[in-house]
């Protein structure tokens, strides 16, 4: 029943999230005259490690002439635990596009992930110059956007909780053991878990229609208009290179010269450079009447030779998802019983 | 009467007995062994901690080493902070030894970097050849064993491996200095070798834009914006077909978090403008205002563009540009300005001013010596300083072939185009950049910087977050 594959790396994207906050810290260390003597940036890692690797990378040479160099700090993760604090609805689910493709995408899971940040040092003076750069941040959490999944450009925010903070310092026994000074910082990581990403059989919607009756029974009511709508071009795809201007024209000019007006017909959209217009007549065979700025676009100059394009249904059948477009709207009066049949796409 | 009254029980001569019989089978059985003593540079009152210490002092001695079977401690374990080599040893020492040869040399010293002089103290190191390690002593027993003849002569002294953070360890015995080499918080720095000078060759023309003027810095800029001139025109007002039209870079700037043009310069004067000046615009760079005119001189010859045909090594700061004198009336002398790019090279000369008054051969052009001197060979564990930054730090490795100095102890930031010498050895050169492949390294233990690398890569920076900084 599981097991269809899928694998975001969230929880390590969490991880490498978490861990960032604390890779540069850095301690100072003075003279007695107030000079800086050390600038040292406070070695940090993921503290679970395969033990092989562990050992030939820190200890290749076998002499390790010290124990070990300090100030070091490791983090873990130490637990995942659902909250159900920020649970949504289970059959809940959103729509994304990627490279033309609708993804279908569940709600996801809310987790929280517990952390364990550690920090080693050899002086407490170390340690407390470490904890007074991270407390200040956390109140009691932070929060970083992390781009979880990028097939679907879902970036979350996830708020990082500092819960509480313990110190180990074994200063008293005799002196067969050395003083150990461990901080240790637990945090949560609110972060949520995606189940698979389902490319959608639906598509995108390129077409609305609706019918609209005269009452609110549409068994006996009659139709009465049906409105549709299609999405309509605001910029060209084809690049048809229906025409060139043979002159430049300024940004209040509305009979613009062309080479063959005959390319053109009344009511076509033409663009040239990013400014629709409106071919309202057609006066001779290499001049256009137009309206200036349609659709909203900015009226502009317009330098000689440019290029004319037609805005047709072509176009409108080319746009992307995430592109500017507009509406191609239509009514019909029908005035009739018949009901229409999305399965068939025909009035029965 | 409890004592054998036929003995002395302890007369100073069967004690020096005692403890030259000591003293020799210590030399004989022994181990040489270097004993480190402690200075302390930074003792920080309250927490009650030294803060910083150097080693910078040796002694030779000889030792037993109590431990016949391998070293005591828990060995090497593997820790939530890395491998942890947690060995120990136990050594015993001459008390007389100590006395006699370490104690004197401990007592000249400088009173607040050493405290105590007359006994080994917890704290110091010894070197143990044999394992090439370094211990630090944990605690000194004085009567072990207890008393013989009214007197101990021996310290029996317990150490552990050396924790390693920033402490200077000079003994000047490499073998020691150099068992720290990789350890702790150590940078890269790219240096400059050896510099060359770059070669420029001006190309003279007439009809050109002589000089910029700007006349308004704009605002709001977020790049710098695009210079466009208009088409060069003769004395008619025709476009001259055969010329050239000039170009130019506006270069911006930040004060008070607006950003403006600074100055405009030309990169090419252009050819055929011997008609009205040309007008000039500027687009792009998301902000506004800016304006500028030019000066343009149509009867006289001057430069009209360089051309690098050599762009040297080694620029770390931009270096003068100068043109020779214009010979002919009315002796204006041009003046250029480099542009230095990231790898250290001349990459393009400006135009300031185009002058005036040269003849059909190019005028010569001399650029500014590539300022790094890059002389000499670091030494191991000598101070470097930055000149600008006055960083200093520990000069750890020196790769002559790649230029790559690799530096601990670092009291600051190194800065890019900084001279860096050294103390002892005088070498200097110029720092290219810091860091490159991997900033720091610190016994392959920090991933500081692959998690950053990673991090670049899902976290989004982009949208500010009314709750926290990222």
């Amino acid at each position: 029943m599981l097991g269809n594959y899928f694998y975001h790396e969230i929880i390590r994207k969490t991880i490498i999230g978490f861990g960032t906050l604390f890779n540069g810290i850095s301690i100072k260390h003075k003279d007695e005259q107030g000079q800086v003597i050390s600038d040292q940036k406070v070695a940090l890692a993921y503290g679970p490690a395969q033990k092989f690797l562990a050992r030939i990378d820190q200890q290749a040479n076998l002499n390790k002439a010290v124990q070990i160099t300090l100030p070091r700090m490791s983090f873990e993760m130490t637990s995942l635990e659902y909250d159900s604090s920020r649970k949504a609805g289970v059959t809940q689910t959103f729509k994304s596009v990627s490279n033309s493709q609708m993804k279908k995408v569940y709600m996801p899971v809310p987790y929280n992930i517990g952390f364990q940040l550690n920090i080693f040092c050899k002086l407490n003076d170390d340690a407390l110059q470490i904890i007074e750069q991270i407390l200040p941040y956390f109140q009691p959490s932070f929060n970083i956007t992390i781009n979880l999944i990028d097939s679907i450009g879902e970036k979350r925010d996830v708020p990082i909780i500092l819960n509480n903070i313990s110190m180990q310092d074994d200063y008293e026994g005799d002196f067969s053991s050395r003083r150990a000074l461990i901080y240790t910082l637990n945090f949560t990581a609110k972060t949520y878990l995606f189940g698979g990403i389902a490319d959608s059989p639906e598509g995108l919607i390129k077409k609305v229609t609706v019918d609209t009756y005269s009452s609110t029974n549409t068994k006996t009511a009659k139709r009465q208009m049906r409105y549709v709508v299609t999405p309509k071009a605001k910029k060209d795809y084809n690049d048809d290179q229906t025409g060139d201007l043979t002159l430049t024209i300024n940004d209040t000019e509305t009979l613009i010269p062309v080479v063959d007006s005959s390319n053109f017909e009344v009511g076509n959209r033409i663009i040239i450079d990013n400014e629709i217009m409106y071919v309202e007549s057609i006066p001779t065979s290499t001049q256009l009447y137009v309206e200036r700025g349609y659709d909203s676009t900015v009226k502009a100059t317009h330098l000689k030779n440019a290029v004319i394009n037609l805005l047709t249904a072509a176009d409108d059948a080319l746009i992307e998802p995430d592109d500017d477009f507009g509406f191609n709207e239509s009514f019909t009066y029908l005035g009739d019983s018949k009901a229409y049949s999305p399965t068939r796409q025909i009035d029965i | 009467m409890a004592l054998n009254p036929f003995f002395l029980q302890g007369s100073r001569s069967e004690q020096n007995l005692v403890q030259d019989l000591i003293n020799e089978q210590l030399k004989i059985y022994g181990v040489e062994v270097t004993y480190i003593p402690r200075k302390m540079v930074r003792r920080q009152t309250i927490l009650e901690e030294v803060q910083s210490s150097k080693f910078d002092d040796n002694f030779l001695l000889e030792a037993y080493l109590n431990n016949f079977d391998g070293y005591g401690g828990a060995g090497d374990i593997m820790t939530k902070f890395g491998v942890s080599v947690r060995d120990e040893v136990s050594l015993t020492i001459s008390k007389e030894r100590f006395e006699d040869f370490i104690s004197p040399f401990l007592e000249d010293e400088n009173d607040l970097e050493v405290e105590l002089a007359s006994r080994p103290r917890e704290g110091d190191l010894v070197y143990f050849p044999l394992g090439q390690r370094l211990f630090e002593v944990k605690f000194v027993e004085h009567e072990n064993p207890f008393y013989q003849l009214g007197k101990n002569y021996v310290y029996e002294i317990q150490c552990e491996l050396f924790e390693y953070e920033d402490e200077v360890i000079d003994t000047s015995i490499d073998e020691i200095d150099k068992t720290v080499e990789d350890m702790g918080n150590i940078i890269k720095l790219q240096l400059f070798s050896t510099g060359t000078n770059a070669s420029v060759t001006a190309h003279v023309g007439s009809g050109y834009v002589r000089q910029l003027f700007l006349n308004n810095d704009g605002s709001g800029y977020t790049s710098a914006p695009t210079i466009t001139f208009s088409s060069p025109t003769g004395p008619d007002g025709t476009v001259v077909a055969t010329g050239t039209t000039a170009t130019a870079v506006a270069i911006t700037t930040t004060r008070g978090g607006i950003t403006s043009v600074e100055k405009v310069l030309l990169t090419n004067a252009g050819a055929g403008y011997t008609g009205s000046a040309p007008t000039i615009t500027f687009t792009g760079g998301g902000g506004a205002g800016a304006a500028a005119t030019c000066g343009i001189n149509t009867d006289r010859r001057g430069v009209v563009r360089f051309s690098v045909s050599n762009g040297g090594v080694g620029y770390s700061t931009v270096p003068s540009i100068a043109i020779a004198a214009a010979p002919l009336t009315p002796t204006l002398r041009a003046s250029g300005e480099a542009v230095v790019s990231a790898a250290g090279t001349i990459s393009a000369v400006r135009i300031i001013d185009a002058g005036a008054g040269y003849q059909a051969s190019a005028p010569t052009v001399t650029v500014g010596t590539a300022a790094t001197v890059g002389v000499g060979t670091f030494w191991f564990n000598e101070l470097v300083t930055g000149e600008e930054s006055n960083t200093t730090a520990r000069v750890r490795r020196w790769d002559t072939d790649t230029n790559i100095l690799e530096v601990g102890i670092v009291t600051g930031r190194f800065f890019s185009g900084e001279q860096i010498t050294g103390s002892k050895s005088t070498a200097a050169y110029d720092i290219q950049y810091v860091g490159g492949a991997t900033t720091t390294l610190t016994d392959k233990y920090q991933q500081n910087d692959e998690i950053e690398d990673e991090s670049d890569l899902i976290l989004d920076f982009s949208e500010s977050n009314p709750f926290g900084s990222y």
